[in-house]
């Protein structure tokens, strides 16, 4: 119960932080999977009565966009991107070494809850090429000190283990 | 009014108005164009393209549900081009819907025979894509729009079925979303037309479908089941569970019976002669497509097996079946005993006119007593100062007069349960930005919606409405012109007003001076409004003076004789207000003439060639008070009534069980029935003919739906008359209700121009529409032409159509009087030594403060939650339950356990809980009671006890 209450003070707190003049439903949502990494069950509630609509217009909006998630990630979130300079740079070599490293077949969470892996559409470092992200920190080739895909494929299996294994 | 434009169709010039789109400019003319997401009365969305055409000098080819007409504008159809992306949409529909009955040559295309039950299907479809697996089967409107486009019988694409289970846990609604195609006219209806959302859109692209929100139960999700997703669904994705299967052969238009809204709806009957659904007229005025719960799903009653088949009369103390002639004869027999005033009638709420009218007649002409009444008359006050203010004791507006108006005040209504199609325009009103006063000591829905949420103590409305006069007319806040051209007395108003001290009202009503202040400036300061009351909570002692109160308000503010504006006394039963209009009470006859006033007596008794008593009579309350003191001796009651069950008339069944004789009309063998000498069986509303007045005076036909089977139960007209005839009474000769309201027609001025043949005359015109390619059954196309209306009187006339507001231009004495107030004290809260609480029960769709839990009990949904009883610190202490105390609540009738939640704001004396309304949907739908809907328990006050749990 206590960490319930919490979690609801957490949403609101999330709510009540937001700081831009328009405040809608998508950017209350937005502010809540800010602070907690996901959208849990009661802050579609807390979302409704914090900008006047019902439940029911709550879900519509956040199960339309594909980047809300509704179940806690893991401890760490690594995002992979796919994009068409990341792609040509050898992205899907990237991807193979990261699912095969946490044993995954495709984006998912590892069972053990530790990482949380999702492919993204673009991270916006198209010049740093192939790149992912650990946390919402990219990492790259160049902040490696690495050049060229395999050997970036090579890091992120050795990073995304080391992640799951509790050393960051 | 814009000026008229002329647009071109496929060739036929139409003349129309801007701001209408192309699809309804062409539907106007009796064009059709295929569309499926577009529906009449919502707004344009343009999801299914099915409707697209071609516009001359236009880009590309628009949808015509989305396209506003221009003068001069030139469109086609159906050309080739249009055909082919038609087919195209059709094909990607159809990828994703089953499709099993397009590809049969069995299929209902041009009249072919059908697959019955028990034949097996020789072709080559999986079980879940097979015609005879959709509920909608031969009443689809994908179907029919796909054979009218002309596709293929298959679809090109690949097909995907999607497996997704059948939805059927929640009351009376069964969800295949298999069959969904996501044209959205669901989440319209219920955000649009109802102002609910309680579904929505959910996921996006391919997988997007609908309902309430995380995939939950509609209990939680905020759904009033009144069903217009279900009317609105063009396809099996929405159906309702009970008869889903079931094929309609017949369709006939009537009013519902349930409350005085009258709404129309339409009846289907399948081959057994069982009333298998209803869907509410979208071209009734009363109730512009909407029906609620018990409309929509209440009237399996009609199909009962418990129905009463036969007379019953009591010998040896048990009841036994006997004929006709039997009972009646000895209901003659007894009756003549006990003529004067030692007999008294009650009618049924839901008794058509011409059965209140003949009640009354018979009462009067053939009991010699004024001892009539009808079952739901518990509140004869509210309805009866407006004669003297202003004229009439009716609803001076139609009830979507409230769609438009600028500021709503609701004074102890619980709208959403009792008149629920009448809180759709309050709803949407509020939406479009009116503002909304609630005066209540309870929590009803529209509180969620309200402006200003006034909270007195019970019996104090009238107090709190003083109050906000007096801030009215302190802060100069009156209507000048209205006060200037059409009202008097405003002195004596203004001379009462100083004994409402504001602060003075707030230490009476336990109101905060602020928020009288802020209703009195929000109601005021909106221009004027609309006023609907039920003073469910108010007692009888208070009832008149809080109407008076009322009345000055709308006088003040300029709130009576325009559009968007008016006062609503909501009557709780079908067919009070016709029952009031024809005398079926016991101060006045037919046509409010006073039965003290002999002038009065001798126009009626000339037009029925008989004498008129002229003693007092005595109403329900009194009639079975004196049942019980053995003034009354013989009683007739005809239906059942809520008013019998609630406990506010005190014992009745105690009561009844003291007459001598007691005869009882009534479908079902109901508590009353039970304590009879003799039952008499009586058909259904749907079984007989007849008229309803509805609370905005309209009167409204009763068709007869269907014949009575296998039982020999009567309408009760027929048997108030055969009773009369074996008295020997002269002037029941009826062969028909229509004959009877000819008769009401010369005799009460106010129903002058109303007959039978002119309500039938305007029945809807919403016919489906014929093609020369194909006639679609299930899509309609409304037609140009009259309107489903009925009749509001007064009606002076046939060539009249009636009055829709009322005092347009005067009022009954040229002009509106003012009525001086009293300063009332608090009136005590009814409660006992037993029971020294009172209880404030309030029901809401939806609490999003509070957590629920929905779990599944065998097959369905139910909300498991502790509910929260609200205190105030005092007595709680007095008591000794602390915060969080878990507490049982208990009333002579039930307990309820509940959490004890301390808050300033209760008032003393008083405590409340809050239920969902999806809890009472559940008891409801399981219900044992053939006509539960009939029996809602409402929201009354009630004393209770607290004992900790």
């Amino acid at each position: 119960m206590a960490s319930g209450d919490s979690l609801r003070e957490r949403i609101d707190g999330a709510l009540a932080g937001q700081s831009a003049r328009t405040v809608t439903v998508l950017s209350s949502l937005l502010a809540i999977e800010d602070e907690l990494g996901y959208i849990p069950p009661p802050a579609i509630e807390q979302v409704a009565r914090h900008t006047g609509s019902t439940i029911n217009d709550v879900w519509g909006v956040a199960s339309f966009y594909t980047n809300f998630r509704f179940t806690p990630p893991g401890e760490h979130v690594v995002e992979l991107c796919w994009g068409p300079t990341c792609h040509l740079l050898g992205a899907q070599q990237i991807i193979q070494a990261a699912l095969q490293a946490l044993g995954l077949s495709e984006e998912g969470d590892t069972s053990d809850g530790k990482i949380s892996l999702k492919y993204n559409t673009c991270l916006g470092a198209c010049s740093q090429g192939p790149v992912i992200s650990v946390d919402h920190k990219v990492v790259g080739p160049q902040s490696l000190g690495i050049t060229g895909g395999d050997a970036m494929s090579e890091h992120v299996a050795e990073l995304v283990s080391r992640l799951r294994n509790g050393s960051s | 009014m814009a000026s008229a434009i002329t647009v071109v169709i496929d060739g036929k010039e139409i003349v129309t108005q801007p701001g209408k789109t192309i699809i309804q400019a062409a539907m106007d003319s009796g064009l059709y164009i295929p569309y499926l997401c577009y529906y009449p009365g919502m707004k344009p969305f343009g999801a299914c393209r099915m409707c697209v055409v071609e516009v001359e000098n236009a880009r590309g080819t628009p949808a015509s549900c989305t396209t506003p007409v221009a003068d001069g504008m030139v469109v086609h159809t159906n050309t080739p081009q249009i055909q082919d992306l038609r087919k195209g949409i059709t094909e990607l529909i159809i990828s994703e819907h089953p499709h099993g009955c397009l590809t049969c040559h069995r299929t209902n295309l041009y009249g072919a025979d059908l697959c019955g039950p028990e034949d097996i299907c020789q072709r080559h479809v999986s079980v879940t894509d097979r015609c005879v697996a959709c509920p909608k089967n031969e009443r689809c409107e994908l179907k029919d729009t796909t054979i009218y486009v002309g596709t293929g019988l298959t679809t090109p694409l690949t097909y995907k079925y999607r497996e997704l289970p059948v939805v059927t846990q929640d009351p009376f609604y069964d969800m295949d979303y298999n069959l969904c195609i996501v044209c959205g006219r669901c989440v319209r209806a219920c955000e649009e037309l109802r102002g609910d959302s309680a579904i929505t859109f959910t996921e996006r692209s391919g997988i997007s479908l609908v309902g309430p929100s995380q995939g939950g139960s509609l209990l939680e999700s905020g759904c009033e089941f009144c069903g217009s997703c279900i009317d609105v669904c063009p396809v099996g994705a929405l159906v309702e569970s009970s008869f889903k299967w079931e094929k309609a052969v017949d369709t006939v238009s009537t009013t519902c019976p349930h409350c005085p809204v009258g709404c129309q709806l339409k009846l289907e009957v399948n081959r057994r002669g069982r009333v298998i659904r209803a869907i509410p007229d979208l071209e009734a005025e009363a109730n512009r497509g909407q029906a609620c719960f018990k409309g929509k799903f209440g009237l399996e009653f009609v199909n009962s097996r418990s129905r009463l088949r036969n007379p019953l009369i009591r010998r040896d103390g048990v009841l036994e079946q006997a004929s006709w002639e039997e009972a009646i004869s000895l209901v003659a027999e007894k009756l003549a005993e006990y003529k004067g005033d030692s007999f008294a009638a009650i009618a049924s709420y839901r008794g058509t006119n011409e059965e209140s009218y003949l009640v009354q007649k018979f009462a009067r002409t053939v009991m010699g007593t004024n001892n009539v009444d009808h079952a739901s008359n518990l509140k004869p006050e509210l309805a009866r100062p407006l004669q003297d203010a202003l004229g009439f004791q009716a609803a001076t507006n139609p009830v979507w007069d409230l769609d438009n108006a600028s500021c709503i005040l609701t004074v102890s209504a619980n709208v959403t349960e009792e008149h629920n199609v009448a809180a759709v325009p309050v709803k949407r009103a509020v939406q479009n930005g009116a503002k909304l006063v609630v005066i209540d000591p309870r929590e009803v829905e529209l509180t969620r919606y309200a402006t200003v949420w006034v909270r007195p103590r019970p019996g104090t409305e009238g107090t709190v409405i003083a109050g906000m006069l007096k801030v009215i007319s302190d802060e100069v806040l009156e209507n000048q012109d209205f006060l200037r051209d059409r009202c008097e007395n405003l002195d004596g108003l203004r001379n009462s007003l100083w004994r409402f001290d504001i602060s003075r009202v707030a230490t009476v009503t336990g109101v905060p001076e602020d928020d009288i202040r802020a209703a009195a400036r929000t109601f005021a300061g909106s221009g004027p409004g609309a006023i609907l009351y039920a003073l469910d909570t108010v007692p009888a002692s208070e009832r008149t003076a809080c109407v008076e109160a009322i009345i000055d308000l709308a006088l003040l503010t300029g709130s009576v004789g325009s559009p968007h504006t008016g006062l609503y006394p909501l009557r709780p039963g079908t067919n009070d207000q016709g029952s009031w209009d024809l005398g079926c009470v016991p101060d006045l006859l037919p046509g409010y003439l006073p039965v003290g006033d002999a002038d009065a007596r001798s126009v009626i008794s000339e037009a029925w060639g008989s004498e008129l008593p002229s003693g007092a009579g005595m109403g329900i309350l009194d009639a079975f008070e004196a049942a019980a003191d053995g003034r009354v001796k013989a009683m007739m009651v005809i239906g059942d009534s809520a008013s019998y069950h609630s406990g506010e008339m005190g014992d009745v069944f105690a009561a009844a069980g003291n007459l001598e004789f007691l005869v009882v009309q009534d479908t079902f063998l109901t508590g009353l029935a039970q304590a009879a000498d003799v039952v008499l069986p009586s058909g259904t509303f749907a079984e007989k003919e007849g008229t309803y007045t509805s609370l905005e005076r309209r009167v409204q036909p009763l068709r007869k739906v269907l014949e009575v089977r296998n039982s020999n139960a009567m309408p009760d007209w027929w048997i108030v008359c055969e009773i009369a005839k074996a008295m020997n009474a002269q002037g029941f000769d009826y062969h028909c209700p229509a004959q009877i309201l000819d008769e009401i027609s010369r005799v009460v001025p106010l129903y002058a121009g109303v007959s039978y043949q002119r309500l039938l005359a305007r029945e809807s015109v919403l016919q489906p529409a014929v093609m020369p390619a194909y006639p679609l059954p299930s899509q309609l196309l409304p037609a140009t032409g009259g309107q489903n209306t009925g009749i509001q009187w007064p009606c002076d006339s046939t060539d009249d159509d009636g009055t829709s507001i009322l005092y347009r231009d005067e009022f009954h004495a040229g002009k509106a009087h003012f009525i001086p107030l009293e300063m009332r004290e608090a009136p005590a809260l009814p409660t006992t030594d037993d029971f020294p609480l009172l209880l404030l029960p309030g029901r809401v769709l939806h609490q999003s403060e509070r957590e629920m839990e929905i779990t599944l009990v065998g097959q369905k949904n139910l909300i498991q939650r502790e509910e929260m009883l609200c205190i105030h610190p005092s007595d709680a202490s007095t008591l000794g339950v602390g915060e969080g105390d878990a507490v049982e609540v208990v009333s002579a009738r039930d307990s309820i356990r509940a959490r004890a939640s301390l808050s300033e704001q209760a008032l003393p004396g008083t405590v409340s809980v809050t239920t969902l309304f999806g809890s009472l949907m559940t008891q409801l739908e399981s219900s044992e009671d053939p006509d539960a809907m009939s029996h809602v328990p409402g929201l009354p006050p009630t004393p209770v006890r607290l004992a900790k749990a």
